[in-house]
């Protein structure tokens, strides 16, 4: 079962992907950090397999977090889970930072497994 | 469910993969000249030429070729003539994808046409503002997918009311508030009543009852929808050739009295009559 990190400063988007991942047989949500400096430091302890993370939060935003965590860990996938998905240039900042896919706020169960199960 | 880009539907549905659009999107670099690039390649005007543009541009807020006929290295006719080659030339990221060998032609049109059905609920239909603004276009839109995102979103069955100008903003049971900044500068507001708000976190949580949530949860929640708005809002102006940057959203609780509308602020308010009698209202404060 594949662990998955959620990164979002929203208690609710958080929820929701942590019900979508727990109801899903073949992945385990390991924890919720709020901004990009907590993932960092929760890709340590925890060791995800996948990162599902904001853009937009206070603090460390996910485009840092992103491009941190790709020189950090080479293992670790990073999929982006945001609203500005539809925002060309934040779209190709993160596929060109290591994004693995951007998911696009709203979104629902089917879309995000059928992508966590992509990667 | 959201205001995309071509290259960005076809990765999320798994048609093409994020390298192979990456790479498309480098062969997009390559071939599309900006105007400058263009106006040298064209031999019109040299690279120093454009050195002396760019540098009066840090003091006018004027668009590359305007400057360059302003200074008289083009003429109008000049100007045109390059911004025709660059319509011309222009390589599409779906005809990069099939010259990297991503999709083929039949594919790429099968495609086009999925995604125009995908997007074509956000094509605006047109609201009326009762003031004019220069970025007119942009804040009919943002209302156009507010009322999209109330249907799609919240599930919520509503009437718009006619748009006002404000003079004050006046006292709700909660507003959550997003500042936008790139080319435009606003504030984006969503106010909402007690009921409202459970309504909204019914939707956003997709539970059938949210009384046992606490307070700072339910507040979430109406961030979270102006969050998924002004993202879409931010998408589509991008399309249209504006930049928006979002701030992360934050809640407001007005006095009784109500806030004033702050100077050089123009404040648009839209009443969103709600099918069970409650009232939403989204409030666009608009720097003049």
């Amino acid at each position: 079962m594949k662990k998955v990190l959620v990164v979002d400063d929203s208690l609710s988007v958080a929820r929701q992907l942590e019900k979508i991942i727990s109801e899903s047989s073949d992945f385990t949500c390991v924890g919720h950090a709020k901004n990009g400096a907590e993932a960092i430091k929760m890709n340590h302890t925890e060791n995800p397999d996948i990162i599902c993370m904001d853009m937009n939060m206070p603090g460390m935003d996910g485009l840092t977090a992103l491009r941190t965590l790709s020189v950090m860990d080479k293992e670790v996938k990073v999929v982006m889970v945001t609203s500005l998905g539809g925002v060309g240039d934040k779209f190709t900042e993160a596929l060109r930072l290591g994004a693995k896919n951007v998911i696009s706020k709203p979104f629902d169960a089917e879309t995000v497994l059928r992508i966590l199960r992509e990667l | 469910m959201a205001v995309k880009f071509f290259g960005q539907f076809l990765v999320e549905r798994g048609i093409v993969t994020s390298e192979a659009l990456l790479g498309a999107i480098n062969l997009q670099d390559n071939n599309n000249l900006k105007f400058g690039e263009m106006a040298v390649a064209m031999k019109l005007v040299t690279p120093a030429d454009i050195q002396r543009a760019h540098n009066a541009q840090m003091s006018k807020d004027m668009k590359l070729g305007d400057l360059l006929v302003e200074m008289g290295f083009l003429t109008l006719d000049q100007m045109n003539d390059i911004v025709t080659r660059q319509k011309n030339t222009h390589l599409y990221i779906g005809e990069a994808l099939v010259q990297v060998g991503a999709l083929t032609q039949d594919e790429l049109q099968k495609q086009l046409d999925a995604f125009k059905a995908d997007q074509a609920e956000y094509v605006s239909d047109g609201i009326e503002l009762p003031i004019s603004s220069a970025n007119e276009k942009i804040w009919e839109m943002t209302v156009d997918l507010t009322y999209k995102m109330i249907t799609r979103v919240l599930d919520l069955q509503f009437r718009p009311g006619k748009c006002a100008v404000a003079t004050t903003i006046p006292h709700h049971f909660m507003l959550a508030a997003m500042d936008m900044a790139g080319d435009v500068e606003a504030r984006y507001i969503i106010a909402v009543s007690e009921e409202l708000q459970k309504s909204i976190a019914r939707a956003i949580l997709s539970e059938e009852s949210v009384e046992d949530e606490p307070a700072e949860v339910l507040e979430d929640t109406v961030m979270e929808f102006i969050n998924v708005v002004c993202g879409n809002v931010a998408a589509k102006a991008s399309q249209m050739g504006v930049i928006i940057d979002i701030n992360p959203p934050i809640t407001v609780h007005p006095p009784a009295q109500g806030l004033p509308i702050p100077a050089g602020y123009s404040a648009l308010s839209f009443p969103i009559h709600i099918k069970d009698g409650d009232t939403m209202e989204l409030i666009l404060l608009v720097k003049d």
